[in-house]
């Protein structure tokens, strides 16, 4: 698709007005033209430089440098490897990174899964499935900083309209104090992206389930396949590529969890909700310890670079279908 | 099977069907309106869930010129996502008509480094410019706001305003040049004008970015120059939160991006796949 809009331009493009291909105004034009694009793309390139390039590479310069700003200003001297060293010693940074690896699997497998779900019922024909579908996207629009305390108000363990639903189902759950244990207040956290990613991603699905043609569906009905049949080996096989992708871009996205973490958790109870984002942001902000924050968050740097490069594969076999 | 048999199966399946879409339309849809409902809620009751209450607009008052005034960081709110969004456009379709029109050297690379970008976590973005910033005077300002910004959005939108350009015939704009048009006005009163429904698009989505957005201004403007999502911050005391304001504030934070987000609903998929889901 790329290709052939650039060709049909590249072609447009070679004998402008009729001028006489090689004439000294000819190639002068050339050039002009081959220049062009650059020039266009000066301004974002320029702003895309200054605003991830130049920080990506000074974070890296002081992962490698003793600086604490309770001492001193200016960044100290080098030390070579030493913070990294520290990181990969420290307990706490092991839990961020646990904590971080566990919220990343639950919320991936959960907000996919319930946005599979989602995607499937929303794509039979009945009555409000066209407004349910037109409502997805709220959730994704609200700040997650927001939903964040959103979700710490009707989850408060005495008076939360969410405790009172759950202890009304569940009543030995009553005297659960969602925020108070590790795991309820991971799975809190869990529940606020899930809210804002599974209809995002049911949405997504749902332009997948639109291009399966119906007549497959129909053949393999009258075939006699059930209906879990007809979803495993006829609407699965063709969803897949577009599973790999929203999984990829979930996992990306908890990789980075920082707002809800502030915002219902602060970390705890104890560093049960440290994730790696916010272990950076206290080491730098609390400690003061940019040299070690800027190490930690090249950690982080390179965990997504990871990843990041699994979804572009993923994505460039796609485009290229 | 018998007729009857089958009608009844059919009734039930709907009647199955229905339960879970409503299911899932209160899942989406009952944080927003809790919100709402304690947002005009007596402070007092902010934790009652009687759905009958006398409604008041005393929670607005109270961060509108009240005792917690946001109108600061509201004011900060706009200004830095206007400023981000204009700022962000005119680069952002230069680059993305640069991208669709143009074959060149280091194309590829170029349109997927764009892509990269939106992996880089926050923390390696904001640390650098926290003492950068600090050196420059500019901790604490809304320009620097606006700076860092454009890292989350001109990648994204030149992205997506590529693949609009690319849904524009380029007949037209061969036409013009042939009428003598320069590359100047061609971009000013050819393209601009047919891309204008992709630029709204991206316009709400940049200012949306910058609204939501909430770790820049954690590290780089805590106070003056900070924006809504950290104002709510404000909120939380000592003796606990706010949560009739927390309401009203969050009301205001949601409601604009609510709208905006129904109108650019359609490209929300696209954009944030970099355009593998059609």
């Amino acid at each position: 698709m790329v290709t052939a809009t650039a060709e049909r331009s590249a072609a447009s493009g070679a004998a402008p007005a009729g001028r006489p291909p090689g004439s000294g105004a000819g190639r002068g034009r050339r050039m002009r033209r081959a220049a062009q694009p650059y020039l266009h793309l000066a301004p974002a390139l320029a702003a895309v430089l200054l605003t991830t390039v130049y920080p990506l590479v000074s974070a890296l310069v002081t992962g490698f440098r003793h600086w604490r700003l309770n001492e001193s200003t200016a960044p100290g001297g080098f030390v070579g490897l030493e913070q990294y060293q520290r990181a990969f010693q420290d307990d706490t940074f092991f839990n961020s990174v646990m904590v971080t690896l566990w919220f990343t699997f639950v919320s991936v497998v959960l907000s996919v899964g319930i946005g599979l779900a989602m995607a499937l019922i929303l794509n039979r024909r009945g009555p409000l499935t066209g407004l349910t579908k037109a409502l997805l996207i709220l959730p994704f629009a609200v700040a997650p900083a927001l939903k964040g305390f959103s979700w710490r108000f009707m989850m408060n363990p005495d008076h939360g309209v969410y405790d009172k639903m759950i202890d009304a189902v569940f009543p030995f759950a009553a005297d659960v104090n969602w925020l108070g244990e590790p795991f309820w207040a991971q799975m809190v956290l869990v529940l606020t992206e899930v809210w804002g990613w599974a209809p995002l991603i049911a949405l997504m699905l749902l332009g997948g389930l639109a291009s399966v043609p119906p007549e497959v569906n129909e053949a393999a009905r009258v075939d006699g396949c059930s209906a879990w049949q007809r979803f495993r080996h006829v609407t699965f096989p063709l969803l897949r590529p577009l599973l790999l992708i929203v999984i990829f871009l979930k996992a990306v996205f908890s990789l980075k969890l920082f707002d809800q973490v502030v915002t219902i958790t602060g970390g705890g109870p104890g560093r049960a909700t440290e994730t790696l984002n916010f272990y950076a942001y206290t080491q730098g902000f609390t400690f003061l310890d940019i040299g070690y924050a800027s190490a930690v968050s090249w950690i982080l740097v390179v965990a997504l670079g990871v990843v990041a490069t699994g979804y572009l594969i993923v994505m460039n076999r796609q485009e290229a279908k | 099977m018998t007729t009857r048999d089958l009608t009844a199966r059919r009734a039930l399946g709907g009647g199955l069907h229905l339960v879970a879409v409503l299911a899932i339309l209160f899942f989406v849809l009952f944080p927003i309106v809790w919100l709402a409902i304690t947002a005009f809620r007596p402070a007092a009751e902010a934790f009652s869930t009687s759905p009958v209450f006398a409604p008041t607009l005393e929670n607005f008052r109270a961060i509108i010129g009240g005792e917690n005034d946001l109108t600061a960081a509201a004011v900060n709110s706009v200004v830095v996502g206007v400023a981000t969004t204009l700022i962000s456009l005119p680069m952002a379709l230069l680059a993305a008509y640069a991208f669709s029109r143009h074959r060149f050297p280091g194309h590829r690379s170029m349109l997927l480094a764009m892509v990269a970008t939106q992996f880089i976590p926050g923390v390696a973005i904001a640390l650098p410019f926290l003492t950068l910033f600090h050196d420059l005077g500019l901790l604490d300002t809304r320009t620097s706001l606006v700076i860092v910004n454009l890292s989350l959005v001109v990648p994204y939108i030149t992205w997506l305003l590529k693949g609009f350009v690319d849904g524009l015939p380029i007949e037209i704009e061969e036409a013009a040049r042939l009428d003598g048009c320069g590359q100047v006005r061609l971009l000013w009163r050819v393209v601009t004008p047919l891309a204008a429904p992709g630029l709204f698009v991206c316009a709400v989505f940049s200012f949306l970015l910058s609204w939501n957005e909430f770790l820049f201004p954690t590290f780089l403007a805590k106070e003056n120059a900070t924006t809504l999502p950290v104002g709510l911050m404000t909120l939380v005391r000592p003796e606990g939160v706010a949560w009739g304001q927390m309401a009203a504030a969050g009301l205001l934070v949601m409601v604009p991006m609510l709208v905006m987000s129904l109108f650019v609903r359609k490209h929300f998929a696209q954009g944030m796949t970099m355009g593998a889901i059609k």
